[in-house]
């Protein structure tokens, strides 16, 4: 059992700092270390055991532990293993070691850990406002439990600004957004330009925050919050909500039907079809090519159709719930599926015979947004953009969920981390989607579709979760509570790590490069602002004040 | 010379008639066949009148850093493209031939480039600036069409407009080499000298959102959209003088029909090229070009040898 040579490892390194470690499972690990150890325990594990960074969390733990909770969590990839760094925090003086300096894809994550649960990152080499809008107050903390979902913050100052860094002398600004045409959601990136060249550039995102966490901690049931998470995002929602539920379901000990884990599966593949078509066609027209854009759109719309014909709408299915799935696949469904999927493997294969032979878009993306293998490492960044820098990270080999375990595909890769390189593998993965849901078509056997779940789910437990969702993995941490809901529930969208390479990638390229460079990340914004209160980031009007738009929109209502 | 006079009043405003007429009509054309290409219904072929109608009707904003330059910049770049008008042979006679030579249609054509410079700078933002920089990386290409008037001037000796408008190219005894070299220079480029894709670099939308016409609304969008719309007809009727001359020496409704459907032919072949292209960077566009200026240049070079 790897997870135990791993666990004893860290006992014999770090003995006496270790209070308590638990293995869930064959392959999640927790480990509760002293404050004082955490980021040597982390410094360890991302260094010398080579791990990968996924996420760090902060949790108001003080109604159960009276502590505050630290903690980062690593995945082993090689070695199929989630593990999870904790750390209690006294409630009075909630201060932690940044880990920031040694594993440098912790930045956005203990920004996070600040600015809505109130830990103090001590040593952050970048402590600047993340999550919270700019008029947020200092010393107010959202996810705190002594703080209302409901609740709007005495002295929030709608006319406050976000302060932007000076430029590099020499540079002038180009602002891009929060407001562009191949950003179909807020974002800002203030770019350093010198000439045609960009020298570097401020991010400025999470400006449509929902409160989807908070909500889920405090009003949702556990059942509700599947619906909830799939509206995190546009495109990927059934993995949130898959990924939810098993984080749920991995805490709790809960192994759904195999029914339901194929039909999982066959919905996660679908999904990432009709993400990779739709990426193809947006890369196309961020180029200008707008028929490779309209034929992908047409190729794809079939799988939008059987998708609604499936679970009675296009996008967010509202598939899982804790334990298995609410909807069955009639026997005629499967073959007009298998029917869908034959026409668009041919189909696919004449517009990727196409793509792959372009010299046009070649000479476009060649070269361009290069991101590493070590920016892949100290980035923690993951999916396609992973991949197509030769590193062969997929969570569906590499954490086997749902029914990918019984299944065979291949981890496609590329070596030269550029958007052409990305480009390759999201247009080649959409043909292992193909193979992956015939298999589950083929073994799909009948059964129950769900466990029949009577006691309420045990307290206090610990859940990890990992999906690989079309844009890299997605990752939620659950802590199960009373009430019929989680306590903590921290979700971490592939975006949110990918886009901390972006200024890595666009820097000393062409202003021209930027947007084909964004884009291949294949950016999702909504998934990486799931998280916040209220949404007060409408003020900005001169005309309209934040409580007139407010009073509008009221007095639209009826 | 008082005598001709109306008769050029008459070419002009017919052929700037035509132009205006027709411009909406093949962009209406070029949307329903890119369109089609991409499996799209695509908008109905006289949207483009539509289009500007409505523009023209629109609150006419002022929005940018010198609204009068802006202003002045619109009605520019119409009108420069409505005297080429009367500067090319169109199915007959230049009508203003006899009052200018192919160094003003160059000067007039370089206007039209500069009305967009002006445009983005006075508009004033960061986006119109970064296109007007492009625009002038991309004006790099204007000699070649130069030297393509040239090559045909120096075939034809002279530099009158019908004159090198009307085959003057291929005039060099044997093989016409310097005429078929600056087709093949013209023909690479001409999709950059209409500003559409692979090269509408210095508007590209999903790059710097239209560059510099950015900060351009209702009435002044419309007339730059026109001048844009002219641009194609202009530079296709250009291409169809230069090297098509072929047919459209017939006396007048026939060779003046022959004239446009050749001009509705080099529109079709540059949306073909534009719907199956993504958009190059300006700098390998530029390179690109510094090729070109070569081939053309050694063109010249030739011409002058009489190849």
């Amino acid at each position: 059992m790897i997870a135990r040579e791993k666990l004893n490892l860290f006992k014999q390194k770090f003995g006496p700092a270790i209070n308590r470690a638990d293995l869930t499972g064959e392959n999640r690990v927790f480990v509760f270390v002293e404050p004082s150890a955490l980021k040597s325990v982390c410094e360890h594990i991302f260094r010398d055991l080579d791990a990968r960074y996924v996420i760090g969390i902060a949790v108001d733990d003080r109604p159960y532990s009276g502590t505050f909770l630290a903690a980062h969590d690593f995945a082993f990839d090689r070695d199929n293993i989630l593990c999870s760094v904790l750390a209690h925090l006294p409630a009075d003086d909630p201060r932690v070691d940044s880990i920031s300096g040694v594993v440098p894809a912790a930045n956005w994550a203990e920004r996070e850990m600040h600015d809505l649960v109130g830990l103090e990152v001590v040593g952050h080499p970048y402590p600047k406002r993340l999550v919270v809008p700019d008029g947020w107050p200092q010393g107010v903390y959202p996810l705190r439990k002594d703080f209302a979902w409901n609740q709007a913050p005495e002295g929030f100052d709608e006319h406050q600004e976000f302060k932007f860094d000076e430029p590099p002398p020499g540079c002038t600004v180009v602002p891009f957004g929060p407001f562009h045409p191949t950003l179909d959601e807020p974002a800002h990136f203030r770019l350093y330009v010198e000439g045609e060249f960009v020298r570097g550039c401020e991010y400025r995102g999470f400006m449509v925050h929902r409160g989807i966490e908070k909500l889920a901690e405090s009003v949702l049931g556990y059942n509700d919050i599947p619906v909830m998470a799939e509206r995190i995002c546009g495109i990927c929602g059934c993995v949130h909500s898959v990924t939810y539920v098993q984080a749920v379901e991995s805490a709790a000990g809960l192994r759904p039907p195999p029914r339901a884990e194929f039909l999982r599966t066959i919905m996660l593949e679908l999904e990432r079809l009709h993400s990779h078509l739709l990426w193809v066609g947006l890369a196309g027209h961020v180029l200008g090519f707008d028929t490779l854009f309209m034929q992908c759109f047409r190729i794809r719309e079939p799988v939008m159709w059987i998708a609604e014909k499936i679970t009675g709408n296009r996008k967010t299915y509202g598939l899982c719930v804790v334990g298995g799935v609410r909807r069955d696949l009639s026997s005629e469904l499967e073959v007009e599926l298998g029917q869908v999927l034959d026409r668009l493997e041919t189909q696919w294969r004449t517009v990727l015979g196409a793509v792959l032979k372009d010299r046009n878009i070649r000479k476009r993306t060649a070269g361009v947004g290069v991101a590493d293998a070590s920016l892949v490492k100290e980035t923690g960044l993951v999916g396609p953009l992973a991949r197509a820098a030769g590193v062969a990270i997929d969570c569906r080999r590499d954490h086997p969920y749902a029914a990918y375990g019984q299944l065979d595909f291949d981890v496609i890769t590329a070596g030269e981390g550029d958007v052409w390189s990305r480009l390759v593998v999201r247009a080649k993965e959409v043909l292992e989607s193909i193979k992956i849901i015939r298999q589950c078509l083929a073994k799909l056997e009948d059964g129950p579709i769900g466990l029949k779940i009577e006691d309420e789910l045990p307290v206090g437990r610990l859940g990890l979760s990992s999906v690989e969702a079309p844009r890299g993995e997605a990752h939620h941490f659950v802590i199960t509570g009373e009430n019929n809901r989680p306590r903590r529930w921290r979700v971490r969208a592939p975006t949110y790590q990918n886009l901390q390479g972006v200024p890595t990638m666009i820097k000393d390229q062409r202003l021209a490069d930027m947007t084909i460079s964004l884009a291949s990340i294949d950016p999702c914004f909504s998934c990486t602002d799931r998280l916040e209160t209220i949404e007060l980031a409408t003020g900005r009007a001169r005309s309209w004040s934040h409580e007139e738009l407010i009073r509008l929109a009221r007095s639209r209502q009826g | 010379m008082p005598r001709e006079l109306p008769w050029m009043l008459l070419g002009s405003l017919l052929n700037a008639g035509m132009v205006l007429l027709l411009a909406p009509l093949g962009e209406g054309v070029v949307r329903k066949i890119t369109a089609r290409i991409q499996s799209r219904q695509g908008p109905p072929v006289l949207q483009p009148y539509f289009d500007l109608l409505k523009l023209l009707g629109k609150e006419d904003i002022e929005s940018g850093q010198w609204p009068w330059a802006q202003r002045f910049a619109a009605y520019l770049a119409l009108a420069a493209s409505l005297t080429v008008a009367a500067l090319l042979p169109m199915g007959f006679a230049a009508p203003l031939n006899r009052g200018a030579d192919i160094i003003v249609l160059i000067y007039l054509l370089t206007l039209c480039g500069v009305c967009t410079l002006l445009a983005g700078l006075a508009a004033g933002s960061t986006y119109s600036l970064i296109g007007i920089s492009r625009e002038m990386m991309m004006m790099s290409l204007e000699p070649v069409l130069a030297i393509a008037l040239l090559v045909g001037a120096v075939h034809a000796r002279t530099f009158h407009l019908d004159a090198v408008l009307g085959g003057a190219v291929y005039a060099a005894g044997g093989v016409p080499w310097s005429g078929l070299i600056m087709l093949g220079v013209v023909t690479g480029c001409f999709q950059a000298l209409v500003q559409r894709l692979p090269f509408d670099i210095s508007e590209a939308e999903t790059e710097i959102m239209e560059g510099p016409l950015m900060e351009y609304s209702g009435p002044k969008l419309a007339l730059f959209k026109y001048a844009s719309m002219c641009r194609m007809i202009l530079y296709a009727s250009l291409f169809v003088g230069l090297f098509i001359p072929w047919g459209s020496g017939l006396a007048f409704p026939l060779g003046w029909l022959v004239f446009w459907v050749k001009v509705g032919a080099v529109v079709l072949a540059v949306t073909l090229v534009a719907a199956t292209h993504a958009r190059y960077r300006v700098d390998q566009a530029v390179r690109y070009f510094a090729g070109l200026l070569l081939l053309a240049v050694a063109a010249l070079v030739l011409a002058t040898y009489g190849w």
